[in-house]
C-alpha cells in the first residue's frame, strides 16, 4: 500500500520540506512565480479551512468560499469606502467577518435539536455560497459582475505592502502560524473529541459530549481561517469578484483537499500547490479541458484513493495521528464517519 | 394580470416538479443524493440542442433526450455509482464530480454561450380575454401525466413493488429473488431519464447554457428536503411549493431579493421541520 514500511514520521518530513521550499523559493523565482506561490499559500488557508471541517470535524461544507469571499468583500469595501488598509486592522477584520459568518451558519445548520442529516449541512452550505454569489453578482454596491477592482494595497504604518517578496513572507508567516495552531489543535484533547465524533458520533453523545457544539466551534474556527485567506487574497490581487465567494471556489476547496489528502493538514497544502500548478500549466494550453480533468480527478480520487496523494506516502496509522492506542479497524470506518 | 401570473407560476412550477421527480425517485428509492442531477438535466437540454443543430425536428430531440440520458445514467450506475451504495456521503462527492465532468464537457461543446431553442409548438391559445403559450400548456400537461405515470409505476406495478422492496430491506429483497443490483440500475436510469426529459422540455423556455442545471439543482434539493425524503409525495409537494414561491415572489418584490428569499425561507423551513412538511415518516 504505502511506500514507507519503516515507519518514519513522513508527515513531519513533508512538513519540513514544504516549509523549507517555501522559505527559499523567492530567492530563486522571478516576480511572476513569487506572486503565483503567494496565491497558492492564500488558497492553502481556504484548503486548510475545508480540511478542518470535513477531514477533522466531519462537516461536509460545500460552501467554504462563502466565508473566504465574504471576508474578502468586507475588507474590499472597507478599504474602498473607509480607507482601512492597515494590516493590523484589515486582517483582524477579515478574520472577524469569517468568524461571525461561519458561527452564524454553523449555529444555524449544526445546532439543531436533533443531529442534522449530513445532506442538510451539505445543502445548507452550498445554498449559503450560492446566495453569496447571487448577492455579489447583482448588488451594485458590491460591483456586480465585475466585482470590486483596484482595492488599495495593504499598509504597515505608512509603508504600502505590494505583491512580491514582502507580501510573500507575510503570507508565509501567517500560514505557518495558522498551520501550527491547527496542528496543535487537532492533536489536542479537543482534537481527540473530534476524532471520536468522526468514528462514532452517537457514542460521544452518550458519553455526555455536546457533539454539535464541538462541531460548531470547529466550523467557526475554520470559517475564521477562510476569512483571513479571503482578506489576504482581496489585497494581494487588488480585486475581488463573485467567483471568490461562489460555488466554483467552494468546489475547488473540496478538490484541493480531497486530492492532496483529507484529514492531514499538509495534504491540504500540497493539494493546493499541485492542483494550482498543473491547472496553470494546462489552463494555458487547454482552457476548456482543464475543468473536465478536475472533475474527473475528483471522481477518481473519491472512487479509488479516498486518502488522496498523501495516502500514497503516509501509512494509515500516522495519518490518523496519535492520541493514545491506535484504532484496530481500518480506513473504511474513518472515511465513512 | 392575475391570470397571467397564475399561468406563469404553474408553468414554472411544472419545470421544478419535473426536475425534482427524477431527483426524488433516486433519493427516496435508493438513498443516494445525486448532486449531479442538475447536469443530467443539462444533458437532456443538450440533446435537444444537438438535434436542432443537425436540422432534425425538435420534438424528435425531445423524445430522444430521456432515453439518451437514461442510457448515460445506466452506464454510470454500472461503472461508478454502484460503488457508492455502501457510503452515501462519498456518493454525494462522486455524483458531484460526475456533474462537473458533464457540465464542463457541455460547456466546452457549446462554447460557453447561450443558445436559444425554439418551441416545437409555437403560438398562443386564446382563451377569452387572455392567451397562453401553447408550448407551456403542453409542458404542464406532460408534467401531470409523467407524475401520474411515475406514481402508478412505483405504487401499483410489480416493478414498483420490487423497487420499494429493494429500498426497504435489500437483504430480504435479494433472498426473495429480486436482483437488487438490476433494480438499482433501473431506478437510477429511470431517475436520469426523468432529468433528461425535464431538461429537454425546459430548454425552449430557459435557453441552453452550461449552468442551466446548477440553478435547478439547489432548488430541487431544497424542494426534496422541504417535502421530506423517502416518500413519493413529499418531494413533489416540496417542488410545488418551491416552484410556486420562486415564480410568485418576483411579482411582488425585487427579483433578486425574491430569488434569495426563496432559498432562505426554504432552508429555514427545513431546519424547523427536518423530516419535511408533507411526511409523517422519520428520515
Amino acid at each position: 500500500m504505502t511506500l514507507n514500511p519503516r515507519g518514519w514520521p513522513v508527515i513531519l518530513v513533508l512538513e519540513v520540506a514544504v516549509l523549507a521550499a517555501l522559505l527559499v523559493m523567492p530567492a530563486g523565482l522571478d516576480h511572476f512565480w513569487v506572486i503565483f506561490v503567494t496565491r497558492v499559500m492564500i488558497l492553502a488557508l481556504l484548503a486548510i479551512s475545508f480540511d478542518l471541517c470535513w477531514g477533522y470535524a466531519g462537516i461536509m461544507s460545500f460552501g467554504q468560499a462563502l466565508f473566504f469571499g465574504g471576508a474578502g468583500y468586507a475588507v474590499a469595501v472597507a478599504a474602498r469606502d473607509l480607507e482601512i488598509t492597515s494590516v493590523f486592522v484589515a486582517l483582524p477584520m477579515a478574520v472577524a467577518v469569517g468568524f461571525v459568518l461561519s458561527l452564524f451558519v454553523g449555529w444555524f445548520l449544526l445546532m439543531t435539536r436533533f443531529p442534522p442529516p449530513i445532506i442538510f449541512v451539505a445543502l445548507g452550505t452550498l445554498t449559503g455560497s450560492y446566495i453569496g454569489q447571487r448577492l455579489a453578482l447583482s448588488w451594485y454596491y458590491l460591483g456586480g459582475q465585475n466585482g470590486i477592482p483596484s482595492i488599495p494595497s495593504l499598509t504597515v504604518g505608512d509603508y504600502p505592502l505590494y505583491e512580491g517578496p514582502e507580501f510573500y513572507y507575510m503570507v508565509l508567516g501567517l500560514l505557518l502560524g495558522i498551520y501550527l495552531l491547527c496542528r496543535w489543535l487537532v492533536r489536542s484533547q479537543f482534537g481527540l473529541v473530534l476524532a471520536g465524533i468522526r468514528q462514532q458520533e452517537s457514542r460521544l453523545t452518550f458519553l455526555g459530549y455536546r457533539v454539535q457544539a464541538y462541531k460548531t466551534i470547529m466550523f467557526a474556527l475554520a470559517g475564521s481561517i477562510a476569512g483571513l485567506g479571503g482578506g489576504l487574497l482581496a489585497f494581494h490581487d487588488g480585486f475581488i469578484w463573485p467567483n471568490s465567494i461562489g460555488i466554483l471556489l467552494s468546489t475547488q476547496a473540496v478538490i484541493f483537499v480531497l486530492f492532496g489528502g483529507i484529514g492531514t493538514l499538509i495534504g491540504a497544502v500540497i493539494g493546493v500547490g499541485a492542483i494550482e500548478y498543473v491547472g496553470f500549466e494546462l489552463a494555458d494550453r487547454y482552457p476548456q479541458i482543464w475543468p473536465i480533468i478536475l472533475g474527473a480527478l475528483l471522481l477518481v480520487v473519491v472512487m479509488f484513493r479516498p486518502t488522496g496523494l498523501i495516502g500514497l506516502l503516509v501509512p494509515e496509522r500516522e495519518r490518523y495521528g496519535r492520541f493514545g492506542k491506535p484504532p484496530k479497524n481500518g480506513e473504511g470506518d474513518r472515511d465513512a464517519a | 394580470m392575475p391570470i397571467d401570473a397564475a399561468f406563469d407560476i404553474i408553468s414554472f412550477t411544472s419545470f421544478v416538479v419535473l426536475v425534482v421527480l427524477g431527483l426524488g425517485v433516486i433519493a427516496s428509492m435508493m438513498g443516494i443524493f445525486n448532486l449531479g442531477h442538475g447536469d443530467f438535466v443539462l444533458l437532456g437540454a443538450y440533446t435537444v440542442f444537438v438535434f436542432d443543430e443537425l436540422g432534425l425536428p425538435i420534438w424528435l430531440g425531445m423524445t430522444t433526450a430521456p432515453f439518451a440520458v437514461a442510457l448515460v445514467g445506466l452506464v454510470l450506475e454500472r461503472t461508478v455509482i454502484r460503488r457508492f451504495y455502501a457510503a452515501p456521503i462519498i456518493a454525494m462527492l462522486g455524483t458531484y464530480a460526475i456533474g462537473i465532468v458533464i457540465r464542463e464537457t457541455v460547456r466546452g461543446l457549446i462554447g460557453g454561450l447561450y443558445h436559444a431553442i425554439p418551441e416545437p409548438v409555437p403560438g398562443m391559445i386564446d382563451l377569452g380575454d387572455f392567451s397562453v403559450s401553447k408550448w407551456r400548456l403542453i409542458v404542464i400537461l406532460i408534467t401531470v401525466l409523467v407524475v401520474l405515470a411515475s406514481y402508478l409505476l412505483l405504487k401499483r406495478t410489480t416493478l414498483g413493488l420490487k423497487i420499494r422492496a429493494s429500498l426497504e430491506n435489500p437483504g430480504l429483497a435479494r433472498s426473495a429473488a429480486i436482483s437488487t443490483g438490476q433494480i438499482y440500475a433501473l431506478t437510477f436510469a429511470f431517475g436520469c431519464g426523468l432529468a433528461g426529459l425535464a431538461g429537454a422540455l425546459m430548454v425552449p423556455a430557459f435557453s441552453l447554457s452550461a449552468d442551466l442545471g446548477l440553478r435547478f439543482l439547489i432548488q430541487a434539493f431544497l424542494a426534496i428536503m422541504l417535502g421530506g425524503v423517502g416518500t413519493f409525495e413529499g418531494p413533489i409537494g416540496g417542488a410545488a411549493l418551491i416552484g410556486a414561491t420562486t415564480a410568485a415572489f418576483p411579482w411582488v418584490m425585487n427579483p433578486i431579493l425574491a430569488d434569495i428569499m426563496v432559498f432562505v425561507l426554504a432552508i429555514v423551513a427545513i431546519r424547523l421541520r427536518p423530516t419535511g412538511l408533507f411526511t409523517k415518516r422519520r428520515l
